[in-house]
């Protein structure tokens, strides 16, 4: 059980006590009546092979408050979306499924591209952004839930948890992040334990105190997949299509709305899903990709707030966040051994030591072009520049789906 | 004997130097038919060139022709359509003057037919094309324009619009291409008409309480106050 501490200028929504499923299942059904909710999935096919996604579609069956099901498709043949149609079919919600390498949602993007809107390559930003899309074309729901398909622990709470903050009339939160400790036998999210969180305090030592970096401090999981949302804010907000995704959703959340209308809820005790190789010498795949572009993105949020990003913050940097590394390391050691958890401290000295090159290589990258790769533009901007662009969009699933 | 094979013969022969007739408008049509589709080939690929260098997809992006196209399971460019639409135009009318070749009279008279139709099928495409631009504008001037004065069906307002224009254009286009002219004609006036005494029922019945509030407020304004009284009355 959690403790029932407040972190940060955002909302905690811990999870206290035993908090009985059938009370938020059953509000979060009247709630749905004046406020539809969606839920967005971004699946690859393979995730349909493992285990993961008949657990999902399993607890999904037992749903009632999902006004629909949106499921970006990707790395799928036109068998294999046959298949997982097949496979959705057991869950009572509308499911509409997103071909991304169908011939209609292509020329979806060709259409995007030759007007001067890239939705960037293929990976889960460019799925969920299109699914946000979908959502918004049919006009049908309030409320979007997001979570990533590749959770092996799902239950049907977590997705009640994640809605119950945004789909409350009650609230007037219009974002909503998940939480949850990632813990086994071991201690897992190197990134967000050993990257993040000391990257963020370390530029908050060396640039003083900075809104964006008071708020993303405020996050237990700022890297979690997970996240619930107004319909108006995946209108408004423009989103990265790199592995930035996480962080620059916040950042762009952070510009749009007040801190007071944005929470973290509890959403799950255990969670495991698919995780990434280190890949320290590789930095164009694993977790060195991962932290690459993460860092990029905060330094471009934080640049384009005005701070200024010079060589030798550049080199105190690196230092400053080795050192508050090193002292995460020791303090997540302890919180190990009192939990008798596996702890394999030269592997996590490894990983801080990769993240420290990875700063260092997103530094060099931020120097040589800071604009980088631009965000997907929002909605807003896409409907200016193609008014059917939602029409068409929605023929496309619609046509796809028959 | 030779009588008899003379009868045999003579047909034979005629056929022959018919045949021999022929040969040259054959071999001319099928110079005519491979030369058209070849330079047909090459107007579509300039075409196609030429509309991708002016942005024509964008615009048709903008204006809702690919939408209209996507609706109707067309998956593909705007350019490549217009570029095809050219190219077997273009098939159709090598085709016409190919066989014109021949030099046979039913296939004259009808090929003269097909290119004295050829400016109504022109003039329809231009009142399809330009009308469906108009009729997109004013849908979508009528949804703004009900929106900011926060009518709650705007949007649907906006597609009945669309779709009573779309109505009429398409009434115009059949009228021009000569299609069932009586009956489209008498369809539309009957659609039209119905939708006009539908809505004039709809608001002369609904709008009785309304339309007598309105006037009995005006009839109220229009008379003269009372001249008030002098006299306190304790």
């Amino acid at each position: 059980m959690s403790d029932f501490y407040q972190t940060g200028n955002i909302t905690t929504l811990h999870q206290l006590g035993k908090p009985s499923l059938e009370r938020l299942e059953s509000e979060l059904l009247g709630f749905a009546k004046t406020r539809p909710i969606a839920l967005v999935l971004p699946a690859l096919y393979s995730e349909f092979e493992g285990l993961a996604m008949p657990g999902i579609v399993q607890e999904l069956t037992k749903v009632k408050y999902l006004n629909e099901i949106v499921l970006a498709l990707d790395q799928a043949t036109e068998a294999d979306f046959k298949r997982v149609r097949e496979f959705m079919a057991p869950i009572p919600a509308e499911v509409k499924i997103i071909h991304n390498k169908g011939k209609r949602i292509s020329e979806v993007y060709e259409t995007l591209k030759r007007n001067g809107l890239d939705a960037g390559p293929q990976g889960k930003g460019r799925s969920a952004w299109l699914a946000y899309g979908y959502v918004l074309a049919r006009g049908k729901s309030d409320v979007i839930a997001l979570h990533d398909c590749d959770i092996v622990t799902y239950s049907r709470e977590l997705l009640a948890r994640l809605c119950y903050p945004i789909a409350s009339p009650n609230l007037n939160y219009v974002f909503c992040k998940g939480y949850y400790s990632r813990v086994t036998n071991k201690m897992n999210g190197r990134v967000t334990r050993l990257l993040v969180t000391p990257l963020v305090r370390s530029l908050q030592q060396l640039t003083g105190q900075h809104g964006f970096l008071a708020f993303l401090d405020s996050f237990r999981y700022s890297l979690a997949g997970e996240f619930s949302m107004s319909v108006d804010v995946a209108r408004i907000n423009r989103i990265p299509s790199d592995w930035g995704l996480e962080v620059g959703s916040l950042a762009e959340v952070y510009r749009n709305y007040s801190p007071r209308r944005v929470c973290q809820v509890d959403i799950a005790a255990t969670y495991e899903h698919k995780h990434q190789a280190l890949s320290s010498e590789n930095a164009e795949k694993g977790l060195m990709k991962m932290a690459v572009d993460i860092c990029k993105s905060i330094f471009r949020t934080l640049a384009s707030d005005g701070v200024v990003f010079s060589e030798g913050l550049f080199r105190s940097l690196i230092v400053t966040y080795l050192r508050q590394a090193e002292d995460t390391l020791m303090k997540y050691e302890a919180d190990a051994m009192i939990n008798g958890l596996g702890f394999d401290r030269h592997e996590e000295a490894k990983a801080v030591e990769a993240f420290t090159r990875a700063i260092a290589m997103a530094a060099q990258a931020f120097v040589e072009n800071p604009m980088g790769n631009p965000l997907i533009p929002n909605w807003n901007r896409v409907s200016a520049a193609i008014p059917d662009i939602f029409e068409m969009l929605k023929t496309a699933v619609d046509m796809d789906g028959k | 004997m030779n009588d008899f094979l003379n009868l045999i013969l003579e047909p034979l022969q005629e056929v022959f130097s018919k045949f021999k007739e022929f040969v040259p408008s054959l071999l001319a049509m099928l110079v005519i038919l491979a030369l058209g589709i070849l330079l047909a080939r090459v107007l579509r690929a300039v075409l196609v060139k030429f509309l991708v260098a002016v942005e024509f997809d964008n615009w048709s992006d903008r204006m809702g022709f690919t939408t209209l196209m996507r609706k109707g399971d067309l998956w593909v460019k705007p350019s490549a359509v217009f570029g095809a639409i050219v190219f077997w135009m273009l098939i159709i009318v090598t085709l016409m003057v190919g066989l014109s070749a021949l030099k046979i009279a039913a296939i004259d008279n009808l090929v003269g037919q097909f290119f004295s139709y050829l400016p109504r099928v022109f003039s329809a495409a231009m009142i399809l094309v330009v009308g469906y631009v108009v009729s997109s504008f004013i849908s979508r001037g009528v949804l703004i324009a009900a929106a900011n004065s926060g009518y709650h069906y705007a949007k649907l307002l906006a597609e009945a619009v669309r779709v009573l224009l779309m109505l009429m254009i398409l009434a115009m286009v059949m009228e021009q291409l000569q299609i069932a002219t009586s009956i489209v004609l008498s369809a539309f006036s009957i659609v039209f008409g119905g939708i006009v005494v539908a809505l004039a029922i709809a608001f002369g019945v609904g709008g009785i309480g309304a339309a007598k509030r309105i006037i009995e407020r005006e009839i109220a304004e229009e008379q003269p106050e009372k001249t008030q009284d002098d006299i306190e009355h304790i």
